[in-house]
């Protein structure tokens, strides 16, 4: 994983950018209460609308009028709304809801999309996983993109783009960790000193995941303009990882003494070295006799020569 | 009198085992029964299937896990009747390509195999099978990544040696191996002809099932069932449990399951703490009895960084007899630690079965860490650098010369 931040030319960054953000597939856009994803969220789909896709958008959060409200009439004509905002059981019964549910809903909006570059936003995917199945949830959203390229036939898969809003601080690591795993691009937002970042997670199916960090900022007509880096009064210290890790720690083996071991080892008298301590304590008589005598009875048994104490002379 | 008998004659001789797993019986050694040259396979109770072999150390049939490495890590192979579960690591990436090497050793050895997913189509993963090393192409890659403390007249003793390690010639036809174990590229796939030659069967899970219903605590979810039911209608239809008496050759049905225990099988051990944490743990211990009553194996892959109680996956660890764990560098704070730069992650032999046994079978070194290269992926004892100092390697050539080389 190289995260790669730095100042670089702005053409160079904008074409990097597009190559970034071609985004498809599940994309989760992780936002928190200091640095908001929505108007992420409206900036990729101003995007995609200028382009040529269609957009679908599961409205849950805010209403309809609120979500529109920035976009201009030309986006706004291709965006194909459905609001679970105002009546989301249902309870006034008029008819032009979608059955099922919320899950009744994405399923809907799955079999409404005709085959062709689709982009798909759910504003927001906290409100859908507040209220289903975790499990029910990461199924319906698998089978959005494999219902589309079955619809489309081998190149549709690489068409269709989810764009879930995500708030971080409301789920716990169990679901964020699930819909991580199953997401092919995690956008997490934050940022310093006023200037908002995007550390961008691709996962390409068989190739290591990359790691990208953008400075961004969202202009009031939605559409994004790119820094080339922080604000440099707030750079951040660049490092990280500090300090050094220690390649010898944790492991089953240990290669390094503590000082109290170190003293022992170098102190310690090696059995075959003659040194002084040992040539004095040779040398030395002893204390005396006196405590170093054997004391022995001989027994009934015993059938000691005094004058052939080892029993070895042949007599 | 111990007859060491020329080899060609089949006279009865002192009897001993036949070493079986290779079709072409060069030994003149035959074991000593009422049938002493029988052919009739129906007979010896070592059956000579395809791509097995007794272990050395207690007899068991073992099937190779498509990694020759992790074979003798884990005692000679995997034993038919056992279930193989690899953690996998964050991102999925060498779990999955572990996954596949068995699946294509499976093709290799002319097994049939049930590949079982809940996020991609079966026959999307049988079209991405590594495809299996060649004589030629691979002295020429090892040529060219030999190390360089290694001789050129080593080299030469390499190449001999080698060249009893690897199949024969690939003609269009599909390769018959009597070697236990293959080396696979994995830059290259399978070619299509062995793919549609073999016999495997799907299970995807996302069109067997008709709707999600609601979970009841402590049964099995919806997904495990079917999964189940599929796998023992296998079994019985094509015989694997002996049920089929007609059947005259034996073969190993190796089962695949992908991601067991993700939220896409419909059970929610990943996401919550309380969730329904018998489910996996039932469908674990019907599984174990399917497999022991058959002749089959079967590789699991689980996300169990993924589990949130941590509970769950000790149980898991017990039901399963083999478990490996995967943990690659990727966006951990090892990958910047000096030790780790040579390697791409680690993999742990969190427990090996005690089959027939009274001891386990570990090595003593635990520390082992796996490296994916172009084509190949090698498993290699953790060492740091300061092992390799002072060492050196000494050579005798054929002439008598003496090289040392530091």
């Amino acid at each position: 994983v190289t995260p790669s931040e730095g100042a670089r030319g702005g053409t160079g960054r904008q074409l990097e950018m597009e190559s970034v953000l071609a985004l498809r597939g599940l994309v989760l856009l992780r936002d928190s209460v200091e640095w908001e994803g929505r108007s992420l969220l409206k900036a990729l789909i101003k995007k995609a609308a200028l382009g040529g896709e269609q957009v679908h958008i599961l409205g849950c959060e805010v209403s309809e009028e609120e979500f529109r409200a920035g976009f201009d009439s030309s986006v706004n004509s291709r965006l194909v709304y459905y609001d679970l905002f105002r009546d989301p059981l249902n309870w006034a019964q008029t008819g032009e809801a979608l059955p099922g549910g919320p899950l009744g809903a994405l399923q809907a909006m799955c079999e409404r999309t005709d085959p062709g570059p689709v982009t798909v936003a759910l504003d927001s995917l906290s409100w859908l996983l507040l209220r289903l199945p975790c499990a029910a949830l990461c199924q319906a959203l698998c089978a959005m993109s494999r219902r589309h390229a079955c619809r489309g036939g081998s190149l549709a898969a690489e068409q269709l783009c989810v764009l879930g809003l995500l708030h971080r601080e409301l789920h716990g690591p169990g679901p964020m960790g699930a819909l991580s795993s199953l997401a092919q691009t995690e956008v997490t937002l934050s940022g310093t000193a006023g200037q908002a970042s995007a550390h961008i997670l691709c996962r390409r199916p068989r190739q290591r995941p990359t790691l990208e960090t953008l400075w961004f900022s969202v202009l009031p007509d939605l559409s994004l303009d790119l820094q080339g880096g922080p604000p440099l009064e707030s750079q951040p210290h660049p490092d990280p990882h500090t300090p050094q890790v220690d390649p010898a720690s944790h492991l089953t083996f240990n290669l390094h003494l503590s000082k109290r071991e170190r003293e022992a080892k170098d102190s310690l008298t090696l059995p075959f070295q003659f040194s002084s301590e040992k040539q004095q304590a040779l040398l030395r008589p002893g204390p005396g006799p006196a405590t170093s005598r054997i004391f022995y009875e001989p027994d009934t048994f015993d059938d000691l020569d005094p004058e052939d104490p080892d029993g070895d002379l042949d007599v | 009198m111990a007859a060491v008998a020329t080899c060609g004659t089949g006279a009865g001789s002192t009897g001993s085992v036949v070493a079986a797993g290779s079709k072409n019986h060069v030994t003149s050694f035959q074991r000593r029964g009422p049938r002493a040259s029988g052919s009739d396979s129906s007979y010896s109770r070592l059956v000579s299937i395809a791509g097995t072999r007794p272990s050395v150390r207690n007899g068991q049939l073992l099937v190779s896990t498509g990694l020759p490495a992790l074979d003798q890590l884990l005692g000679g192979g995997l034993a038919v009747g056992t279930v193989l579960l690899i953690e996998e690591d964050k991102y999925n990436i060498y779990s999955s390509l572990l996954f596949k090497y068995f699946l294509a050793e499976g093709i290799i050895n002319g097994h049939t195999l049930l590949v079982a997913s809940a996020k991609e189509d079966p026959a999307d993963i049988l079209q991405e099978l590594p495809a299996p090393l060649l004589d030629d192409n691979f002295k020429k890659d090892f040529d060219e990544e030999a190390c360089n403390h290694k001789t050129a007249e080593s080299n030469i003793k390499m190449k001999i040696a080698w060249r009893y390690q690897l199949l024969p010639k690939m003609e269009a036809g599909p390769v018959s191996s009597s070697r236990f174990g293959h080396y696979y590229d994995a830059s290259k796939k399978m070619p299509q002809e062995l793919i549609e030659a073999s016999k495997w069967h799907g299970f995807f899970f996302p069109e067997k099932s008709s709707s999600t219903l609601n979970i009841e605590p402590c049964s099995l979810t919806h997904g495990y069932i079917k999964l189940l039911q599929f796998i023992q209608n296998i079994i019985y239809e094509e015989g694997f449990d002996g049920s089929n008496p007609q059947k005259k050759q034996k073969n190993i049905l190796r089962i695949g399951i992908q991601n067991l225990g993700s939220p896409l099988w419909g059970d929610d051990i990943c996401c919550t703490e309380n969730g329904n944490s018998h489910s996996l743990t039932k469908f674990l211990y019907v599984l174990r009895g399917l497999l022991r009553t058959s002749l089959s194996a079967c590789m699991i892959t689980m996300p169990t960084h993924l589990i949130q109680n941590k509970a769950i996956i000790s149980r898991v660890t017990n039901l399963s007899d083999t478990v490996v764990g995967l943990e690659s560098f990727i966006g951990s704070e090892r990958e910047t630690n000096p030790l780790y730069k040579d390697y791409h992650g680690l993999i742990h032999i969190r427990q090996i079965p005690r089959l027939n046994n009274l001891i386990y079978d570990v090595s003593d070194v635990k520390d082992l860490a796996f490296k994916l290269k172009r084509k190949l992926f090698t498993i290699e004892f953790l060492h740091t650098n300061t092992d390799r100092v002072n060492t050196e390697k000494t050579f005798i050539t054929s002439d008598f010369r003496v090289i040392h080389v530091f």
